[in-house]
This record gives C-alpha cells, structure tokens and sequence, in this order.
C-alpha cells in the first residue's frame, strides 16, 4: 500500500463536530483509487488532511505513506516526499505565468523546459499558446484545471490526488480526461480520485465509499458503486447506467440482493 | 559613438530585473539616449525627431527632451542615470516635452549599486501634448545596502486625446529611502494609466510614494496600480489620489499590498475626490498576506512557506 489511513478522525477547525470519522482505507501502488460519497461527505476535507493543509489536523489516527507515518509532517515535507495535490477548484494569481507555476515543482533543472511542454501536451494544451499566459481570470475554467493537472504531472509525484478533476468540465471532453488519467498511469503514478461521476469513476481499480464521514467499505470499484447506488435507493440508475452493457460485471440477481440487505438495515 | 566608457558595474546592476543595459547604450538600436555618470554626461545620441539636449550643472544635470510632431518611434528613448559610487549628490531636471501627434516612450534607468549614503533628486516636467501615445517608464536599482535617498518628483500635463503611462519599479535589491511625488494633469479624453511597484526589504528601507492624477478634462480617465511588498521591518506607504473635476471623467484606484515579518508597515490610502457630479472615482485596496489557500497550492509543490511568499511577491509585483 503506498497510502493508508489508521482510523483517522478529523475535526472542524473549531473542534465542535467530527466531519471524518475514523476512517481507515488503503490505496494500491500504480492503481486509480476512486473516493466516492455525496456532497459534504468528507471527500475535500479528506483530501486536504492527507496533503497535509495547514487547516487540517487529525484529531486522532494515522496517515502513512509507503510505510513512514505523514501524520505530522507539514505540506511541503509529503510533497517532497511524492505527494500533492490538485485542487477542485485552482486559484487564480495575476502574473504567475504558466511555466513558472508548472515549473515550481520540477526537481530536475536542467530539462524544466522540455518536462513543462511534456506536461502540456499530456493535459492537450499546446505549449506554444500557453507558455506566456498566466494562471490569472484569463483562462477558462477548463484550462485553468488541465494546467493544474500539468504541474501535478510535471511533479512526478507518486501518489496524486485529485479533487473533482471533472468538475465544471464539458461532457464531450470527459473522455479527454480519462485518457489523461491512463497517461499518468502509464508514468507509474498513483490516483487518488475523488469524483462525483459514476462515468470517471469507471476507471478506478479501486474505490472507497465516504458516507457522512464514515467510510463503509474500501472494495474494487464496482463494488464500491453498487453499495453506494444501493444507499441512496437508486435502483433503476444502477442498473441502467452502470451495470448495463458494455460495463456489466453483476447479474441482476446480485443487485438485487445488494439492495435488499441495503434496505433492510 | 559606439564606444562609450560606463562603469560595467552599472551597466549589469539591473541583471536581475533581466535586463541589460548594454542592449541601450548608444550605438545599439535605434533609440535617442541620454547617459549620465554620476554627474557627468558620458553620452548622448540622436535621432530625427528628438532633440536631446544635456547640460551639466554643479551636481548634476538639467536635460531637454523634445518629441518634435508627428513623430512616432518604437524603440524607446533611453535615460541612464547611474552612480558607481557610495557616496555623493546627483540632481537631474529634466524637461520632456512631447509634441501633438507623437508616439514615443521613455526608458529611464536609475542604477545606484554602491550607494551607500548617497542622495538621488529629481525634479521633472512632462508636457505631452494633443493625441499623443506616450509611456515612460522607470526602473530602479539601489544596491544591497539600503544606503540610497531617492526623491524624484514629477509633474505631467497630459493633452487632449492622449495616453499616458507611467511605470516606476523598484523590486530588486534594497530601496533604502525613497520618497516619490507625482501629479498628473489629464485634459480632455486623455487616458492615464499609472503603475507602481516597490519591495521594502529590511529596517533601513523606507518608501513613500504619492502618486495623483486630476482629472481636469471632459471624458478623462485614469487608472492607478499600486502594489507593494515590505519585509523584515521594511515599510512602504503609498497614496494614490484621484480627483474627478469635470463633467464624466472616470477614475479608479487600486492598492495591494503584502507585509511579512516583525515590524513591516504597509499602508495603502486612496484618497478620492470628484467634484463634478457627472464624474465617477473609485478604489480598491487590500492589505496583508496572501490567501491560505495560494500558499497551500504553492506549497504542495514542494515549497516551503517562505519559497512560496517569494513565488508570490513575485507574480504580484511583476510587470504586466
Ligand atoms: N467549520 C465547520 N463547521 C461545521 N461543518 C463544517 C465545517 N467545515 C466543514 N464542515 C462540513 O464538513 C463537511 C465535509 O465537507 P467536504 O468539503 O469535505 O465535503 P465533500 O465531500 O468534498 O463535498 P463536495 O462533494 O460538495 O465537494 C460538509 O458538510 C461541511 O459543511
Ligand atoms: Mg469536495
């Protein structure tokens, strides 16, 4: 496991609720691990407790990462240690060109240049119209959020997380980005996936389900989606949308039964 | 004059603003240039429709620049006003005039690399007349020991239908003690567009900087941009003042500004007046630290807090 979480609690920062609560999961080396749960289940919070964000501390548990216990460490000590982050929602900071950005956390500074064009065009920005614009209110919402997947990929980090990486984006560019997420896996790095899209999340090997800050099960993704469709009673969905076609891997019987134990509880 | 003697310590003391003043002495480009060494003029070029003129007095020089009409040129005409040494008075009046229909802009390079109690004055009058496109531009350098004192002032008469833009940058290295005046005067449908940029560093440094525009003409309209940093002790007060004194003039104000560490002052102050009731003045400032989350992203980068302040600092005061 390159990340595990130890029962990990994690209040608000007033100390007054517990948004996650003991939440223990482990993500696979080289897989695409998807966190799926409604809206103000935890998943942000979640992410920015294991980037290590100033705002948020554990109250109690553990994070490891290839075995050494983060729990402790600041922001910019996991990420030297291979972990960062892409945000949900990327600032916007006037005169901060691309490149400089991209280039922030590029080890090797002798070929910056050509690892900046690399990361472009693995995220479909072609480097030579965006080498001199800045990460500024200039850019699209769908171009700030691919340079933000370049300077992730231009880290070379071994576990990226990225929050809602779909979010704001187009239908008919969905597809663009799963090709992005088979690219960086192909560069040997790990995929936290935090999404609301059962479509993206089809491409995870593994997935952790988040349900009001608890964690009910840590599973292959399928799984994970039939226990979450099955929680939220959304029968006719799951079988239309998910397990239909090209992408069926339960038979009905099985669904069936997933959602009886769901709503017998 | 393609050979000119300039102490190379001036000539490569803006390297980290990127910029070498080699590329502007005369005999490269094809700008007009005006050089001066401390108090001596050590070179002057001339091209067709300017007239440079220099004179050295006691401490320094009284110099005219004349944009004659018409003339438009690209490459800019530059102004090196460098001192190679620790101590002494240097006191520049220049007179710029920029005749109707002229589309020029002014480079003016103030290097003090040594300075280590030496006095810096200046005393300007810009008069640019009717639909003029003029930008002047000043970038300043004043060594590592916050031994200068810099006081330049300025006043600009704007003419009718024309744009002005004047830029002051002092960010690298430390200012020591700077104080700045500048008032501008926009006629009708001028354009005004003012942009400051200061980095007080430690105890020693210490900048103010007032800059006014009035609107005086029908239909003017001004924008002042001033951002600053002040670190460890440094302190940097801008005022940026703003009169709208005639019928739909339209001006606006902003102030960013970042403080770190003990002892840092910043204090931004718009001051905004409009006195026709058909003008419009506005402003905007802010005061502080960059937002937590700006750090963060930077941070999960693999920088650290302070690698990451600098990243900002940086993107804030750059150039736009
Ligand atoms: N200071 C606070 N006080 C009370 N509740 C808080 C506080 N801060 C965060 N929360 C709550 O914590 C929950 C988790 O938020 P989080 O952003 O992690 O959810 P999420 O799963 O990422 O949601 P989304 O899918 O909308 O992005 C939310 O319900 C939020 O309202
Ligand atoms: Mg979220």
């Amino acid at each position: 496991m390159i990340l595990e979480t130890h029962d990990l609690t994690i209040p608000t920062i007033d100390e007054k609720c517990v948004i996650i609560n003991k939440v223990s999961f482990g993500v696979k080396e080289g897989s695409i691990h998807a966190i799926i749960g409604p809206n103000g289940s935890g998943k942000s919070t979640l992410a920015y407790t294991i980037m290590g964000l100033n705002n948020y501390k554990p109250s109690s548990g553990k994070i490891y990462f290839d075995g050494i216990d983060i729990t402790n460490m600041s922001i910019s000590e996991r990420a030297n240690l291979g972990i960062t982050l892409a945000w949900q929602e990327p600032a916007r900071i006037d005169g901060l060109s691309i490149p400089k950005y991209i280039s922030l956390g590029i080890k090797d500074k002798v070929n910056t240049k050509e690892i900046i064009s690399e990361a472009l065009n693995i995220v479909n920005l072609e480097p030579e119209r965006y080498m001199k614009r800045n990460i500024d209110e200039s850019l699209s919402g769908g171009e700030r959020k691919r340079v933000e997947l370049a300077a992730a990929i231009a880290m070379r980090p071994r576990l990226i997380i990225l929050d809602e990486p779909d979010s704001g984006l187009d239908f008919i560019v969905i597809e663009d980005f799963l090709n992005i997420f088979g690219k960086i896996k192909e560069l040997n790095m790990t995929i936290l996936l935090i999404t609301h899209r059962e479509d993206i999340g089809m491409v995870a090997d593994y997935g952790t389900l988040i349900w009001r800050g608890d964690s009910l099960m840590t599973d292959v993704f399928p799984k994970v989606m039939l226990r979450y469709c099955a929680k939220a009673g959304l029968k006719e969905f799951c079988k239309r949308k998910l397990f239909n076609g090209k992408q069926q891997c339960f038979d009905e019987d099985y669904i069936d039964k997933i959602f009886k134990e769901e709503q017998g509880q | 004059m393609n050979n000119v003697e300039y102490p190379e310590e001036i000539l490569e003391s803006l390297e980290d603003y990127n910029i070498d003043i080699r590329d502007f002495l005369p005999g490269h480009g094809k700008g007009a240039k005006l050089l001066l060494d401390f108090n001596r003029i050590s070179g002057v070029e001339q091209v067709e429709g300017v007239i440079l003129k220099g004179r050295e007095i006691e401490n320094g020089i009284v110099a005219d620049i004349i944009i004659k009409e018409g003339t438009k040129i690209e490459e800019p005409i530059h102004l090196c006003f460098g001192v190679n040494k620790e101590t002494g008075v240097q006191e520049i009046f220049p007179r710029i005039i920029a005749e109707d229909n002229t589309d020029v802009t002014v480079q003016a390079h103030c290097s003090f690399p040594k300075a280590n109690g030496l006095i810096h004055k200046m005393f300007g009058h810009f008069y640019i007349g009717k639909n003029c496109n003029f930008t002047y531009s000043e970038t300043h350098y004043h060594g590592e020991n916050s031994g200068a004192l810099v006081a330049p002032v300025g006043y600009m008469y704007v003419g009718e239908n024309s744009i002005f833009e004047n830029n002051f940058t002092l960010t690298r290295g430390t200012p020591g003690k700077v104080k700045i005046l500048i008032d501008i005067y926009a006629m009708k449908n001028s354009v005004i567009k003012s942009n400051i940029r200061a980095f007080g560093k430690c105890k020693k440094d210490s900048i103010r900087i007032r800059d006014s525009v009035f609107l005086e003409g029908e239909n003017a309209r001004s924008i002042i941009k001033m951002k600053a940093a002040a670190k460890d002790g440094g302190e940097v007060l801008m005022y940026g003042v703003t009169e709208g004194n005639a019928p739909r003039c339209n001006g606006h104000v902003e102030c960013n500004e970042i403080v770190l560490g003990k002892g840092s002052i910043c204090r931004a102050r718009p001051f905004i007046r409009a006195i026709d009731p058909t003008s419009s003045v506005s402003h905007e400032a802010s005061l502080g630290r960059f937002p937590q989350k700006w750090l963060d992203e930077l941070q999960a980068k693999g920088l650290t807090e302070e690698e990451a302040t600098q990243i900002l600092i940086e993107a804030m005061l750059q150039e736009e």
